[in-house]
């Protein structure tokens, strides 16, 4: 696991602390090192000079350092406020980092902006980025004039596009009369029009229904291993997230807490299961004298003419095992098993109190 | 050349997708042609007030409708040239547009010159229609040479664009219009001369109020116009309002690019570059 710089961190097994320049790895698709932002109060001098109140800058990010690998699937989490757009909107280069740098196939995104931008396609939620009194194709054809395709090219590769997001008999409509959902896969497709080999999507199933949005998540993993697209997916659906990324990196407030797999990020912040098992043909007591061992909070309790047994176990060790084979060894029939592991949800609520604990020391040691 | 044919290119999107949005807007099209033939026969009947003739002084304004739909035309050019790279930038915030256009890879300063060249197409179309209803229908001639007349309406509009960046320079940071371009526009409608001689303002308001109207750009733009449409005057003979354009140009131009690359950084800085 990757948890990089946060010395407030409590003991975890084994954080790995990076520092990108010691990375010896072959070049990242974006390598984020040392990156920090705090928003200055705009105008701060003529604010002063009228004595008028502000609150001060703001930390957005600290030190935060990671890298998307080439063709990888990597999900940002972290509750509102924690720097994901942030981060999104300085890999994007529309937002200057105060210190750190931010490298996209080796392109600085302050001194290469032009050129970082030809390769990062960004689909944020936000509709208001269309025009929405021109058509669906008048609006993507813009786009991919300003990304340099000539007209002819740009049609074909409009076309393949509205195909692929089922948007072709929306062709000749106004971008306004849209379904937001229809909206959504626009701001997708446009991130897409020049074939970006990094791709920067802000929650892009958030206004699809289920069906579209299962066909999002296929082609989001379909570009990612067949044309080596680089994705950076924030997103609050953790599910989601899980579904898609092959790793995640927590943020809370403006710092990377973790970056791993999410299996890892699981195992790693709780280390028991819950396991559940219907059984049939024992009474209650005949189950809980068999598996008084199995596991800790072990709880019988009445179903029909079944039984449920629930108890908490270590992930991964042998308790369920020989708590199966000695039920059917007393001539109990299973008729499920359910095991209930650490969800993201958890793990970014125990950083977040992490992150909390640590900003309130800090603030009484002050 | 690569990189001057990608701009064109990328200044022609912007045009295109201006003249779509237009056009989905078609009545009001057709409105500004009429409220500009409404203007031009409005000021045919005020000129009719002076049939008598003006003073001869006025070399420039024995035909006031000239004078005067000459006046409209080029200050329109001109208020073009000044407010619509602020206004540009206003607008795409405000939409939320801005972001959209700003993830492809097109600089800031391409982006401000691109989305306001459709308003030039446009305002060529209105100042030019100044001219034809004149022409066609109140018996206006033009005379001179009229490369020279448009010369001096680039380099006017190149000076009042300078003013332009500067006033956008001032939209992207403080995220409202310029009150100060404001000022300037207004001020530039009645010491310039578009609607009266300036000469008259010396008359009345004395030397010091006058010398407002020889600070601004405006005025030598349309004085050379109207010297060389109305009458007929050679490069020799407005070698002077000229070159004072340059000068002012060449102040101007190199000023308003520095402090515009500044308010680009600052508000990249300041995380405000889309923000309304």
């Amino acid at each position: 696991m990757i948890a990089p710089h946060d010395t407030q961190q409590p003991a975890r097994p084994a954080p790995q602390t990076v520092t990108p320049a010691a990375d010896a790895r072959p070049a990242a698709a974006i390598r984020i090192a040392r990156l920090a932002k705090t928003y200055p109060v705009p105008l701060a001098r003529v604010k002063q000079f009228f004595r008028r109140k502000t609150d001060g800058p703001t930390e957005a990010l600290r030190d935060v350092s990671f890298d998307v690998r080439e063709g990888e699937v990597f999900g940002l989490i972290g509750p509102n406020g924690a720097g994901k757009t942030t981060l999104t909107k300085i890999v994007a280069t529309l937002v200057q980092p105060s210190s750190g740098t931010v490298a996209v196939h080796g392109l600085d995104s302050v001194r290469d902006e032009e050129r970082v931008r030809a390769q990062v396609g960004l689909a944020s939620a936000e509709e208001r980025t269309f025009y929405w009194r021109l058509t669906v194709v008048e609006n993507l054809l813009f786009f991919a004039r300003l990304h340099g395709l000539t007209d002819a090219a740009a049609r074909t590769r409009i076309n393949e596009l509205l195909e692929l997001f089922e948007l072709t008999p929306l062709a000749r409509k106004r971008f306004g009369t849209l379904s937001t959902g229809n909206k959504q896969r626009m701001t997708v497709a446009r991130a897409l029009l020049n074939r970006p080999p990094v791709l920067l999507l802000d929650e892009p199933t958030r206004s699809l229904d289920p069906l579209a949005a299962a066909r999002m998540r296929a082609l989001i993993t379909q570009l990612a291993a067949t044309e080596k697209v680089t994705v950076l997916l924030t997103s609050h659906n953790l599910p989601e997230i899980e579904e898609l990324c092959a790793r995640i990196a927590v943020i809370s407030r403006g710092r990377i807490r973790a970056v791993d797999t999410p299996a890892s990020l699981r195992a790693t912040h709780k280390q028991t299961e819950r396991v559940t098992l219907a059984v049939r043909g024992l009474t209650p007591a005949g189950v809980e004298q068999l598996l008084a061992s199995a596991g800790e909070q072990l709880q019988v309790t009445a179903h029909g003419d079944a039984h449920v047994v629930t108890f908490t176990r270590v992930a991964d060790d042998d308790r369920l095992d020989r708590a199966v084979r000695a039920l059917q060894r007393a001539g109990a029939q299973i008729l499920s098993c359910d095991v209930e592991r650490a969800t993201l949800l958890d793990v970014l609520e125990t950083f977040e109190q992490e992150a909390a604990g640590a900003t309130q020391a800090q603030g009484g040691r002050a | 050349m690569n990189r001057l044919w990608r701009l064109l290119r990328r200044v022609r999107a912007f045009v295109v997708r201006d003249f779509r949005l237009a056009l989905s807007y078609r009545l009001q099209f057709f409105f500004r042609i009429l409220e500009v033939l409404l203007f031009v026969t409005t000021f045919f009947f005020i000129s009719k007030i002076f049939a008598a003739g003006a003073v001869k002084e006025f070399t420039q304004w024995q035909n006031p409708l000239a004078a005067w739909i000459t006046g409209l035309a080029v200050m329109s050019y001109f208020m073009t040239g000044f407010s619509s790279l602020a206004n540009s930038i206003r607008q795409e915030q405000a939409q939320g547009t801005l972001e959209g256009v700003l993830m492809t890879p097109v600089s800031v300063q391409t982006f401000v010159l691109a989305s306001s060249a459709y308003d030039f197409v446009q305002v060529t179309f209105t100042s030019s229609l100044y001219l034809f209803f004149g022409w066609l229908f109140f018996g206006v001639r033009f005379q001179g040479n009229y490369a020279l007349a448009l010369l001096f309406l680039m380099l006017t509009t190149l000076v009042l664009a300078s003013i332009g960046i500067l006033s956008a320079s001032f939209a992207m940071v403080f995220k409202r219009g310029d009150p100060f371009g404001l000022l300037l526009g207004i001020t530039s409608t009645l010491f310039s001369g578009v609607l009266f001689p300036p000469q008259l303002i010396r008359q009345y308001a004395g030397p010091g109020v006058a010398s407002i109207s020889r600070a601004l750009p405006a005025t030598y733009g349309l004085d050379g116009i109207r010297r060389v449409l109305l009458e007929g005057q050679t490069f020799g003979q407005v070698r002077e309002p000229l070159l004072t354009l340059l000068v002012f140009l060449a102040v101007l131009m190199p000023f308003s690019l520095w402090v515009f690359a500044r308010a680009v950084r600052r508000a990249k800085h300041e995380g405000s570059l889309i923000q309304y």
